[in-house]
């Protein structure tokens, strides 16, 4: 479609999905005046609508307005937040579907950009997608790639359950190829190796297809990255393709390692026939502590440590 | 009128005043049969009992049009009996037949039917006037002249939620109105230990609502108070309706009387009982006798008893 940044591709993704839909709406603050003037003037404040700063009600409101048969963004400002609207999340808008017997449907996107190295602190730069892992029916989206963003956007408002959009700021500015047709929900190969297969999403993704082009630029094919895009629902098919071929796999996770798709994939792993991989399953995650505001990145995962994790596993 | 004669004769009484009878009656009878049905084993689910506060789900709900949309609270049960919820259909949710149109997966007093107006409240006190501000913001959006109308205990008043919707629809203009099953009590907790007025107007007014202090348990009075509140919500600007009542029954079926010093509450507001009063006021006017409505009333217990016994054959 068209070479574009991740934040780009988000951006786009919310002008196409207005187009599109016409009973689509966005629900936040700052909208029509600022973030989204441009929006608002073509389709109507009605549509863009800024609200308080009340987001268990703005979840609550989208939910009501799915009610009615509309679709509906929230834009929360960023991704610790949803914790404030985690009552609304998951009692109103995973449920709706649900409690009513899939009569109502609940194409509701939440949008919780990850604001990480902007010196938030620790109430400002946690990710929070393993708190939602065991909500069932709540779709988790996190993208690694401009295509993902885009696709992972358009998909979730055909989906009869909410959504939440974990976009990572702190790739915003890395660009790719938009491609014509969807990978909603669908994780992709994005760098094709031999020996190795790191799992990983949003920054995480990105820190592997970075260690996979440092190798490969060394002459290296064998590091092989499946970027998830989506991680709830699981790719299963797309992960089991990838690990039975290279039969070494290692997840990666911006998040602390006792919750999230990093520890259940690992348990998914165990699902391959006996000794269908050379070693069990390795994990690098986050550590299971708050990231301070001086500094985040010792805590987390880096390109060093996931290229000595590649080079020992290899070994 | 003798006693061959069948339910139909009633049918001619189709006044407005017949139906805020019967709706009540209806009410408190199906209530006492789930209570009694419950301590025979026969069905599972607990009751929240109405009684003594019949006349707001009643009265507001006969006062809605098509289209309007109302999230009954765990205690309005007389809302789904108001919209035309038959009996067979509420039993079916409780029994879990296989008939159930919400698949008997919510709590009976949640259960809904979207598709007649009736939407699913929630169990999280506040969380579902959230999303009757959302059913408002599709009505706005759509511009039929449709509102949203959501009831709720006093007890909300401590919900985070209560004021931040208040705070969207007073400065969004939502057609949607609130109505407050004032009965002063929050489980075993009277009002002046939690809170300095009873009435919650002082709370809803600075928000931009406008607002009616009417009692509740005066079926006509309540009917009236949400016509009004329904042209004004339907014209712009969003209604607090604050009903006092009190609640004559215990808080739920699963709890004995745990109210301190209620007895003599209790034997004056049995004075001001809504079912006892609407039925002087049928006598009054010559409407009725009270042979006819003591037959009435061998009817509608008959009727849900037959109810029940369709219900159960079902499965």
């Amino acid at each position: 479609m068209a070479i574009l940044s991740y934040r780009d591709a988000v951006g786009r993704a919310l002008q196409d999905s207005m187009r599109e839909e016409p009973r689509l709406i966005i629900i936040g603050q700052n909208l029509a005046g600022h973030a989204l003037k441009q929006l608002a003037e073509t389709y109507g404040k009605e549509r863009v609508r800024d609200t308080s700063i009340s987001e268990s009600a703005m979840v609550g409101m989208a939910v009501g307005a799915a009610m009615k048969g509309w679709k509906a963004v929230v834009m929360i400002a960023y991704a610790d937040i949803a914790s404030v609207c985690h009552m609304a999340i998951v009692q109103s808008a995973a449920k709706l579907h649900y409690l009513t017997n899939g009569r109502l449907d609940c194409p509701v996107i939440i949008r919780l950009p990850i604001a990480r190295f902007r010196g938030h602190g620790p109430e400002g730069n946690e990710v929070g997608a393993s708190w939602f892992y065991n909500v069932p029916d709540l779709n988790i989206v996190m993208p690694g790639s401009a295509n993902e963003a885009y696709w992972n956007f358009r998909e979730a408002l055909q989906r009869p359950t909410p959504t939440l959009f974990f976009e990572d700021r702190s790739i915003h500015t890395r660009s790719g190829d938009v491609a014509e047709n969807s990978c909603g929900g669908k994780a992709q190969v994005t760098r094709f190796g031999e020996k190795l297969t790191i799992i990983a999403a949003g920054r995480a993704a990105a820190l592997a297809e970075d260690v996979a082009d440092e190798m490969a630029k060394e002459g290296s094919r064998a590091v092989e990255v499946v970027s998830l895009g989506c991680i709830k629902p699981l790719d299963k098919e797309t992960i089991f393709a990838s690990a039975a071929k290279t039969r070494r796999v290692l997840i990666v996770q911006d998040e602390p390692p006792l919750s999230g798709y990093a520890p259940y994939i690992c348990c998914l792993l165990d699902e391959l026939p006996a000794k269908q991989l050379k070693m069990a399953p390795r994990i690098i995650a986050g550590a299971d502590q708050y990231l301070p505001f001086w500094d985040e990145r010792p805590f987390l995962p880096s390109l060093e440590e996931v290229a000595a994790m590649v080079v020992a596993m290899m070994r | 009128m003798t006693s061959m004669q069948s339910a139909q004769d009633f049918d001619h009484q189709n006044g407005l005043e017949w139906r805020l009878y019967t709706g009540m009656l209806t009410t408190r009878l199906f209530e006492d049969a789930l209570i009694r049905w419950e301590h025979e084993g026969k069905i599972s689910a607990q009751t929240f009992p109405s009684k003594g506060q019949e006349a707001i789900a009643i009265g507001c709900c006969l006062a809605l049009e098509r289209g309007d949309a109302v999230i009954p609270s765990f205690r309005t049960r007389g809302a789904m009996v108001a919209m035309g919820i038959t009996i067979v259909e509420q039993l079916r949710e409780f029994v879990h037949s296989p008939l159930a149109a919400g698949g008997s997966r919510d709590a009976p007093h949640h259960a809904s039917w979207p598709e007649r107006g009736v939407m699913p409240g929630s169990t999280m006190i506040g969380g579902h006037l959230a999303m009757a501000a959302g059913l408002a913001l599709a009505m706005q959006l759509e511009q039929k002249g449709e509102v949203s109308l959501a009831f709720f205990g006093d007890g909300t008043l401590g919900s985070g939620d209560l004021h931040e919707t208040m705070h969207i629809a007073g400065m969004s203009r939502l057609p949607l109105i609130l109505v407050c099953e004032n009965n002063g009590w929050e489980m075993a907790t009277p009002w002046q230990k939690v809170r300095k007025t009873q009435s919650l107007i002082p709370y809803a007014e600075p928000f931009g609502f406008a607002t009616r202090s009417i009692d509740g348990n005066d079926a006509l009075e309540v009917y009236n108070a949400a016509r009004w509140a329904r042209a004004t919500a339907s014209n712009g600007q969003p209604v607090f309706l604050d009903c006092m009542t009190f609640r004559a029954g215990l808080y739920s079926s699963h709890f004995g009387e745990v109210r301190g010093n209620v007895e003599k509450d209790l034997a004056t507001w049995e004075q001001r009982d809504p079912l006892k009063r609407m039925a002087e006021w049928l006598m009054g006017h010559g409407l009725a006798s009270a042979e006819e409505l003591q037959r009435l009333t061998r009817q509608e217990e008959e009727g849900i008893e037959a109810a029940f016994n369709t219900v159960r054959s079902e499965g």
